[in-house]
């Protein structure tokens, strides 16, 4: 019994998600309540009903205590609630049946936030816009917007629970030197290269080109001028891939999915494991790339009326209200039939001109190869430096309201602070080319309000002028980034360049195809790890966000060393909980763990590195409380966090730092147990070295 | 070792909130929270804030509650934590520190309410029957009592106190065990501890009782629980020196499990020179009873009260019970037709006013496991409508014989005489649906003061008492009177205090020596019982007395020279053992987060059972194994290492070192 619901501090939904179970719960409770023939309500309006008790009343506890609820459990815990407030909205996960812990919860909810950013940008600094985006006044796009965003919760819960790099949140790489190399090759020359020479590409320029197998990085290249690509925001894409794509899972448990909220499996299911290719109907072939056939047709789901391109996103609708200026501009951005491999607009953060910026517009192109095979290609326009400016004016306003908030008054204290100094003469920049647009009006009514010695406006005031310059600011990034998304006919690279770089790809890799498939599922094998005791291993790179691990399949197709069927899951439940074990320990501050559990020794470690590979010294982590957002990447790089933390003791020289998690059996005593840790730390650190670029 | 912190602890930083909410009250949109709040802590809390707490709270437990199925027991904020228990309209609510684990959050919470459950039954009727001022002030006293028994480690694991084995000589131990063996061949007495200077000796309860008796210990003189009535101590005459036995109530699990390691109930009866039998037994021999004068009461006014036409099964009721009822008379003793329980509840009854309202108790749960049928209730009115009759001149006598020592001195038939004439002159004229009310404002403003000492209490009981009759009454004139129909009143059936038995808990203090023991209700009256039991533990507790202060150290300095600190829990008996100081030093702070952290998970996760932690400045070794844990830390400065795999890591050789050191205090981990 599981729910995810994103209200507003009203009550109104802005997105919810349930599992089957969840559904037919509601639809009890509603009929016992309710008349037989009366249509019963929407499921949004149910939630809403059941839980706005319990969001006013979080609301109502913040206003008067300063304080609200973050988590509620029944007894034994076996339903748990968890609340985790962004800005002004309250995102709320529900779990009935033991399968996730609160740490879960909390992570699938910062999860949501971060998809919302990657999809929105910075206009989620807004609450009014975010609204808007979420929940659009038609009836039709909130379905598909909502529809886009439950997919993608399904994919990631699944990915969570199948993937081992989804587990630990790090990316996996598929090794193989010499592929790895060819294919590197291929990406800078026919891809990266091939686009950036082009006249046709316009605006766009290629950053970074890579191939997915499956979930498994086979190779990434970044053009020259491009900044490093974020763990984070690396997992985050092949989740969206696999969402677009998902790979045919061979493990078909056969459990009965509600039908309305798609998982990836149920896609599958209708071609089985390597079917023979359909043809995709012809409202969806008009300007796909050039191999339908490799495509599956979706089968429509029982409750839709289209085909499965429905599920794709195509933003928002214009919201009603936003300043007159864009009223024009977006009614001809009206979305137009968007279908599954369209390129797609996302927020990444990157460096722009030496300058960190959260949330920069990238499209995305998701280039399928064969099924289970995909290249990625990621381009930015040229609007990246307004991208840039936006940013740090927001920061800026949020900085200065962060101020007034704390009780700074308006005045000459606070004018003289650098940072407001800055950000008036930016702004001032900002300005003048904004000839005629309601921004101008504001700013300058800011300015009398902030600037003027005669007639200073109070703090109140001023929070009402800077709320208002930053919607306007926001309103200005949505529709120079959402509105002009290639989904909505924005500027993207024409299509015979994307099939160029696919059709090379392909001829490239044709040979290595069905080894690449088979290599991507015996990835790493333990053979290749002769330690006598020793069940599994998870190695993990924090600094580059990259980890090893043998594979570990419970398929009934593909077995590993652990065998198949029940064993291997057994097993697998096993690292799972290692997983999450570590994580809770790590999050109250203990660096190192080993415990004795029924047959098994587990043991985690984590230790940091120079990059000469020499070990550093342990220092205290921080012990974070159990609200706070749980360790991982996707939701909050907690080890971003924990590196920066770390270098403020070091600052002269790079910090790495990694991870290794293994499994051994009780038999093998403690020291020899920690002995093979090291010699396997050992190990891979130095083939890390070697292999990885 | 440590000991209770003798200072006062008006407030703890981790404890924030407790509060009792009566759903019940606040029903209508128009009804204010505060109607409902019945116990608020810390009192000084604004009223607005308390208002907040209440209501928020109440529905949001609510709201989830319909979400669920199941009320929640956890609601966690950023800075607070709430455990959460819900018995029918009221709700309990304990508000730690986020500090504090959940598991220890809620244990505190149902320590609480145990101890309510304890000395004052069940929270319903307390509530209906006594001030809330004057609960409040038991609420305070468990709190207190709560706050001040609690050191760090002893909150994690929420651990009873207990002497330390190692300093005593093993002698003294056993005989404290041999004390309370010859006890419980008493009659009537169950199970027992013994206690010294508040830490515990030896104990035959389990855990969640002795804490519970333990309270009634560490409790100050002049806030001592008097229970849900007073301590028999103004049965001065009655009661040995230095002895006292007050009414307490425990669950139907608690009773099972003193049950279950008692001596044969059999063995005991034959040995006992009790002529009365355990609570719980049946017994056709009442002939020999000396309460079977009652007869002379015939004919009762509980023909009346059956005429009444509650009384349809009247017939099931043996004539002896009615006749002990009404002998009983100012009581709620009319109960089931189990005639064992009718009798035993007669017995109690004759004795003492304090017992009433818990005799009041037993009925109402007997009655429950018993499917009496209406008459009894309808007797239990009848007899209470008379007592509570204003203009009655037999109410004095009445009252005068409340009072257990004049009656235990009275040769019996001369007390029931008096008690003859108050049921038939009023048993005619009760009306059933009457309005309870009026009757209750009515009944005696003043009892026969005895004892002054007891008279404020007596008074309350009484109205207890009356009150009591006032939830009898109008439960059964709802109609029909059904079985659930009394159920209705009493505690939810379903709930862990369904079934409340009163119990008597009987102390004996020798200077900082307490012998505690449990026993069933007869014991109260039953002086040679009494006297067995004192006699036959006296002089062996004099001497243990003697021993143990002489043998115990004067003052319980820790070992600062140690090398380690570790923690040893025995899971069993929710002891500890341990050699940290009672300020943490930083040191055991990194140890005490660590052992909270694993705690919990020993707890989760039943497969679990060592384990070591690790962070920059200090290592933990953790195991456990069903009857104990034992968590361990090495002091000595370690270099720092880098926390990648070491086998040199002394981390690692925590596990041996663990079971070299803790040999020498008794720990085998081996």
């Amino acid at each position: 019994m599981k729910c995810v619901l994103v209200a507003t501090e009203g009550a109104e939904v802005l997105f919810y998600w349930t599992d089957e179970e969840f559904e037919e719960n509601l639809r009890l409770k509603f009929r016992q309540s309710e008349n037989e023939e009366e249509e019963l309500p929407a499921l949004e309006d149910q939630l809403s009903t059941l839980l706005a008790p319990v969001i006013i009343s979080s609301v109502t506890m913040l206003e008067k205590l300063s304080d609200t609820y973050t988590c509620f459990s029944t007894e034994n815990g076996k339903h748990l609630y968890v609340l985790h407030l962004f800005g002004e909205c309250l995102f709320i996960a529900i779990n009935g049946d033991h399968s996730e812990s609160e740490g879960d919860l909390r992570r699938k909810l910062c999860v949501l936030k971060y998809l919302f950013e990657v999809h929105f940008g910075l206009v989620t600094v807004d609450s009014q816009l975010i609204r808007k985006e979420l929940r659009p006044p038609d009836l039709d796009q909130r379905a598909r917007v909502w529809k886009h965003f439950q997919r993608l919760l399904g994919t990631y819960s699944h990915l969570r629970e199948q993937e081992q790099s989804f587990a630990v949140e790090a990316v996996e790489r598929l090794i193989h030197p010499q592929l790895c190399e060819l294919s590197i090759e291929t990406l800078e020359r026919h891809v990266v290269q091939a686009v950036n020479s082009s006249p046709e590409r316009g605006s766009e320029e290629a950053l970074h080109a890579f191939l997915l197998v499956h979930c498994k990085l086979l190779a990434f290249y970044s053009s020259h001028g491009a900044s490093t690509l974020r763990p984070a925001d690396l997992l985050a894409l092949i989740l969206l891939v696999q969402d677009l794509h998902p790979t045919q899972d061979t493990t078909e448990e056969d459990d009965n999915d509600d039908s309305k909220h798609v998982q990836p499996k149920q896609l599958e299911k209708p071609s089985g494991l390597w079917p023979s290719p359909k043809v995709m109907s012809s409202s969806q072939d008009t300007d796909s790339i050039s191999l339908p056939e490799e495509y599956f047709t979706p089968a429509p789901s029982p409750g839709e009326q289209s085909s499965g391109s429905i599920l794709w996103l195509d933003g928002g609708t214009p919201p009603t209200d936003i300043p007159q200026m864009a009223e024009g501009t977006l009614r001809g951005l009206m979305p137009h039939s968007p279908e599954p491999s369209s390129p797609q607009r996302i927020f990444l953060d990157a460096n722009v001109k030496e300058n960190y910026c959260p949330l920069v517009p990238h499209t995305m192109y998701c280039l399928p190869l064969w099924p289970g095979i995909n290249m990625v290609l990621l381009t930015k326009s040229s609007s990246t430096a307004l991208a840039l400016v936006l940013y740090q004016l927001l920061d800026g306003f949020s900085l200065l309201e962060k101020k007034l908030k704390e009780g700074q008054e308006p005045g000459s204290a606070l004018r003289s602070q650098p940072f407001v100094g800055d950000l008036r003469q930016k702004m001032d920049k900002f300005i003048k080319n904004r000839v005629g647009q309601e921004i101008q009006s504001s700013w300058l009514e800011f300015k009398t309000k902030a600037f003027s010695r005669s007639e200073a406006g109070s703090s109140w005031e001023l929070l009402q002028a800077c709320g208002k310059l930053k919607r306007q600011l926001c309103t200005i990034y949505r529709l120079s980034f959402l509105a002009t998304a290639p989904s909505r006919g924005g500027p993207h690279l024409p299509q015979h360049l994307q099939d160029q770089a696919q059709k090379l790809m392909k001829e490239r890799l044709l040979d290595w195809k069905d080894f690449l498939l088979v290599k991507s599922r015996r990835n790493v094998t333990m053979v290749s790890y002769p330690l006598p005791g020793l069940v599994h291993f998870i190695y993990v790179d924090r600094t580059t966000g990259q980890m090893v691990a043998p594979s570990l399949s419970n398929s009934e197709k593909m077995s590993s060393e652990l065998g198949k069927g029940p064993l291997a899951a057994f097993v697998k439940a096993k690292v799972w909980a290692l997983v999450r074990l570590a994580r809770r320990y790590l999050q109250k501050g203990c660096t190192t763990l080993l415990f004795q559990e029924g047959d098994f020794r587990c043991s985690y470690f984590l230790w940091f590195e120079n990059d000469m590979g020499y070990k550093l010294q342990m220092i205290e982590v921080p012990v974070l409380s159990e609200d706070s957002v749980p360790i991982g990447v996707l939701g909050g790089d907690y080890y971003r966090k924990l590196l920066r933390y770390y270098s403020k003791s070091r600052p002269s020289e790079p910090v790495r730092c990694y991870e290794l998690l293994t499994l051994h059996l009780s038999v093998i005593p403690t020291d020899l147990l920690v002995q093979q840790a090291s010699q396997l730390a050992r190990r891979l650190g130095e083939a890390s070295r070697v292999t990885l670029p | 070792m440590a000991t209770p912190t003798p200072s006062e602890i008006k407030s703890a930083s981790w404890w924030n909130y407790f509060f009792l909410y009566d759903g019940s009250k606040v029903k209508g949109e128009g009804d204010p929270t505060r109607a409902g709040i019945c116990y608020f802590y810390p009192s000084k809390t604004l009223l607005d804030q308390q208002e907040l707490l209440c209501g928020q709270l109440a529905g949001v437990v609510r709201c989830l509650w319909d979400l669920s199925g199941t009320p929640p027991t956890l609601i966690r904020l950023r800075k607070l934590k709430f455990a959460i228990r819900v018995d029918g309209d009221y709700l309990w609510a304990l508000g730690c520190g986020v500090e504090l684990s959940d598991v220890s959050c809620r244990q505190f919470l149902d320590q609480l309410i145990g101890f309510f459950h304890f000395y004052m039954g069940p929270v319903s009727l307390a509530y209906k029957s006594r001030s809330q001022e004057e609960l409040s002030l038991q609420w305070d006293t468990f709190i207190t009592q709560v706050l001040r028994g609690t050191s760090e480690s002893h909150r994690i694991f929420n651990a009873l106190w207990n002497l330390d084995h190692t300093k005593v000589e093993p002698l003294l131990l056993l005989k404290a065990a041999l004390i309370l063996q010859t006890c419980q061949r008493s009659p009537h007495v169950l199970a027992g501890c013994i206690l010294y200077k508040g830490l515990i000796v030896n104990s035959q309860l389990p855990p969640s009782l002795t804490a519970k008796v333990l309270l009634y210990q560490t409790a100050p003189e002049d806030q001592r629980l008097p229970g849900a009535g007073a301590p028999q101590q103004e049965a001065g005459a009655a009661l040995p020196p230095n002895v006292q036995i007050t009414p307490v109530f425990l669950s139907e699990e608690e009773v099972a499990s003193l049950h279950e390691f008692t001596v044969e109930q059999k063995t005991r009866l034959q040995e006992s020179s009790s002529q009365y039998p355990p609570w719980d037994r049946s017994t056709p021999t009442r002939a020999e009873d000396a309460w079977t004068s009652a007869t002379i009461l015939e004919p009762t006014p509980h023909d009346g009260a059956w005429l009444n036409g509650r009384g349809a099964d009247g017939h099931l009721l043996g004539h002896e019970q009615q006749e002990h009822a009404a002998a009983a008379g100012l009581c709620a003793t009319a109960c089931g037709p189990g005639s064992g329980s009718s009798s035993s509840s007669l017995q109690q009854e004759l004795g003492f006013s304090q017992e009433e309202l818990d005799l009041s108790e037993i009925h109402i749960s007997e009655a429950q496991e018993a499917f009496s049928p209406a008459p009894a209730l309808g007797d239990q009115e009848a007899v209470f409508t008379s007592h509570q009759a204003p203009t009655l001149p037999e109410d004095t006598a009445v009252c005068s014989c409340l009072d257990p020592s004049p009656l235990e001195r009275l040769p019996e038939s001369r007390g029931l005489e008096r008690l003859t004439d108050l049921p038939i002159s009023n048993g005619q004229t009760q009306v059933p649906g009457m309005d309870p009310l009026p009757r209750r404002s009515s009944r005696p403003a003043v009892l026969p003061p005895q004892d002054p000492g007891a008279e404020q209490y007596r008074d309350g009981s009484h109205e207890h008492r009356s009150a009591l009759a006032c939830t009898l009454y109008s439960g059964d004139s709802r109609g029909p009177s059904t079985p659930a129909d009394r159920i209705g009143f009493a505690p939810s059936p379903a709930g862990p205090y369904a079934g409340l038995l009163p119990m008597n808990l009987y102390t004996h203090s020798v200077n900082g020596l307490v012998l505690s023991l449990l026993g069933e209700e007869p014991l109260l009256r039953d002086t040679a019982a009494i006297e067995e039991v004192y006699h036959s533990s006296l002089a062996s507790l004099n001497g243990l007395e003697v021993h143990l202060k002489e043998t115990l150290p004067r003052d319980e300095a820790c070992p600062t020279s140690s090398t380690y600190s570790f923690v040893h829990y025995d899971r069993i008996q929710s002891m500890l053992t341990a050699n940290l100081s009672l300020v943490a030093a930083p040191q055991d702070r990194r140890f005490l987060q660590a052992i909270n952290l694993v705690h919990s998970d020993f707890a989760q996760l039943p497969t679990l059972y060592e384990m070591t932690v690790r962070n920059a400045s200090t290592a933990v070794y953790a195991c456990c194994n069903p009857a104990q844990e034992t968590y361990f830390q090495q002091l000595t400065p370690t270099t720092r290492s880098s926390g990648f795999p070491n086998p040199q890591d002394c981390a690692f050789s925590l596990a041996g070192k663990a079971k070299r050191k803790l040999l020498k205090h008794g720990v085998n981990l081996l």
